[in-house]
């Protein structure tokens, strides 16, 4: 192998990767959600949706039918910037969900794995986490102002909890003789939290991961809905107030599409990132 | 050389009625191993060996007592005293005091040790679990991979690298131990009850396995088993501890040549021999011989 490798080679090499890579999420997405099964419940529902309000049994103004919140989706996306209220919305998201992974998961792994440390932080992460975040809305607005920060700070209130004790937790857990087993090999705290407390917590680090991602987009409409003038939930308070409920069902599908399909690339990371399990 | 001296280990458990209540899991219990030396600890099931092994390992702490391997002291003893307790805890107030430094690999060269329910990563393939004592031991990179295949084949793994330990049988798994350990080329291995969970056939196909190696390694092997036949067949010195709490019963020396499957009588004796002290303590009767 002494072949030099230039760095098309690579490029193409990294572009193959991604491209079986994505096949391989998607084809799953489909393979595990789009059964037959599935859609033996789902076309009735939507049958249902849909001839209801056209025969009069509901009012169609109330309950707008399927093909109804299409067009109107359709409409927001050509007329209204649809786009640029998820891109704004996706931003703040993410943003919010990247400072609590990033704070959360260290915290949560040092709380786990030193008594000393867990002693000092643990109490007061009890005692602040079962304050609902929503709560937090009014007094993030007089520190933050109407903006990003604020937005993203209740982003991360809504994610940071779950993913820290999940992660403590997972930590914690860790089987001792597998410790034991690395240590009477001399193995460092570090390479012991890196090649033994995180793989053996990833699963429960990946749950942290998908109720701080639900909770996040929950903090994401609150944060919205009263401090915003743009993303998905700013458009929701604004269709109440036209009384647009087509809207409304496509912002609240929206929300549900995303918060599905970012759990379904977190189950796909974990079988990727735990192969281990997957022989069983 | 292993060299323990009046190791004693105190627990406080729960009783029955709710109570904290002290519990002398190991009593002063004194012991030299030399190099080279094929040691099996035996005894009832609760009777300490298993601590006793961790202690020697440095796992755990003694209450009372010191280990040394080659000169060098493992653990210093808990404290006894409040003021010796206070000042324990001040000193270590951030780290307990088996963990090992926070940032720097340090092999530890003398000692490995094989836990009974295997222990190894069940996250890295066989190949993995070997690699990474490998590169705990400062193994250079490119050496690693080589080094490990060699490792497996020793246990007869070849072919089983890339296998998860959730796709190996308990014998193999077992074996994944062994070659982890032997990768990290220490003087001495502790093994605590190591084919305790294997299978008879796998078991037997281990114990010659493990003579071979031993054999060619030349190391010194500490072997906790409550396996009176495997004790006799492989070791050339049989501890036998009492039950609770575990004290050294006696020491029997097997002076039988290698390989010993074909003299059944002398271990067939020797094992009896134990069996009525083993019998003799349990019921304080039957004994034949004068100890």
């Amino acid at each position: 192998m002494d072949r030099k490798l230039t760095i098309q080679t690579y490029q193409a090499r990294g572009l193959n990767l991604v491209v079986k890579e994505l096949a391989a999420f998607f084809g799953g997405v489909a393979k595990n959600n789009f059964t037959i099964e599935f859609f033996t419940v789902l076309v009735p529902i939507m049958a249902l949706w849909e001839a209801l309000p056209r025969l009069g049994v509901v009012s169609p103004f109330l309950v707008p039918p399927p093909s109804v919140v299409a067009v109107t989706f359709w409409e927001l996306l050509a007329n209204h910037g649809y786009l640029g209220h998820i891109g704004i919305s996706l931003q703040r998201f993410f943003l919010g969900l990247a400072v609590a992974l990033a704070a959360a998961i260290p915290i949560g792994i040092l709380m786990g794995w030193n008594l000393f440390l867990r002693r000092h932080t643990l109490p007061l992460f009890q005692m602040l986490a079962p304050i609902p975040p929503p709560a937090w809305v009014p007094i993030t607005i007089i520190l933050f102002g109407i903006g990003l920060p604020m937005q993203v700070f209740l982003v991360f209130l809504g994610a940071f909890y779950p993913v820290l004790f999940n992660t403590y937790q997972g930590v914690k857990d860790t089987e001792p003789r597998y410790i034991a087993s690395a240590r009477v090999f001399g193995a460092s705290e570090f390479t012991l939290i890196k090649r033994v407390y995180l793989p053996n917590s990833l699963s429960s680090i990946v749950m942290g991961v998908k109720v701080g991602i639900a909770l996040g987009l929950v903090m994401l409409v609150v944060a919205e809905m009263v401090g915003a003038h743009s993303g998905i939930g700013w458009l929701l308070v604004e269709s109440k107030d036209f009384f647009r409920i087509d809207r409304m069902v496509v912002c609240m599908l929206t929300l549900g599409f995303i918060g599905w399909f970012l759990i379904e690339v977190m189950k796909y990371l974990e079988t990727k990132l735990a192969l281990w399990k997957v022989g069983r | 050389m292993i060299a323990a001296r009046k190791i004693t280990k105190f627990f406080s458990v729960i009783n029955p009625q709710g109570m904290a209540e002290g519990s002398t899991a190991v009593l002063s219990v004194s012991l030299e191993i030399a190099d080279g030396e094929f040691v099996a600890i035996v005894g009832p099931s609760g009777c300490g060996k298993s601590t006793f092994l961790e202690i020697l390992a440095g796992l755990q702490a003694p209450t009372e007592g010191e280990v040394y391997i080659a000169g060098k002291r493992v653990l210093e003893p808990l404290p006894s005293t409040r003021r010796e307790m206070e000042s324990y805890q001040k000193k270590y107030r951030f780290l307990s005091p088996i963990v090992n430094s926070l940032f720097e690999d340090i092999p530890k060269f003398e000692t490995a040790m094989i836990f009974q329910d295997y222990a190894i990563f069940p996250w890295m393939t066989a190949l993995e679990n070997v690699l990474f004592t490998l590169e705990l031991r400062g193994v250079a990179r490119q050496d690693r991979a080589y080094r490990a295949r060699e490792y497996l084949a020793m246990v007869g793994l070849s072919g089983e690298e890339n296998k998860y330990p959730s796709q190996l049988s308990g014998g193999m798994r077992q074996r994944v131990a062994l070659a982890r350990a032997l990768s990290v080329e220490p003087k001495i291995i502790l093994m605590d009850e190591p084919f305790a969970a294997v299978d008879a056939f796998s078991r037997h196909k281990l114990q010659e396995d493990l003579e071979r190696i031993w054999q060619q390694t030349k190391k010194t092997i500490v072997f906790v088993t409550h396996d009176v036949d495997e004790a006799v067949l492989l070791s050339d010195r049989v501890v036998i501890f009492s039950p609770q709490p575990g004290t050294v019963r006696n020491i029997i020396d097997i002076c039988l040549p290698r390989p010993r499957r074909y003299c059944r009588d002398r271990l067939r004796e020797l094992k009896d021999r134990v069996m009525q002290i083993y019998q003799y303590d349990a019921t304080g009767e039957g004994i034949e011989y004068v100890i």
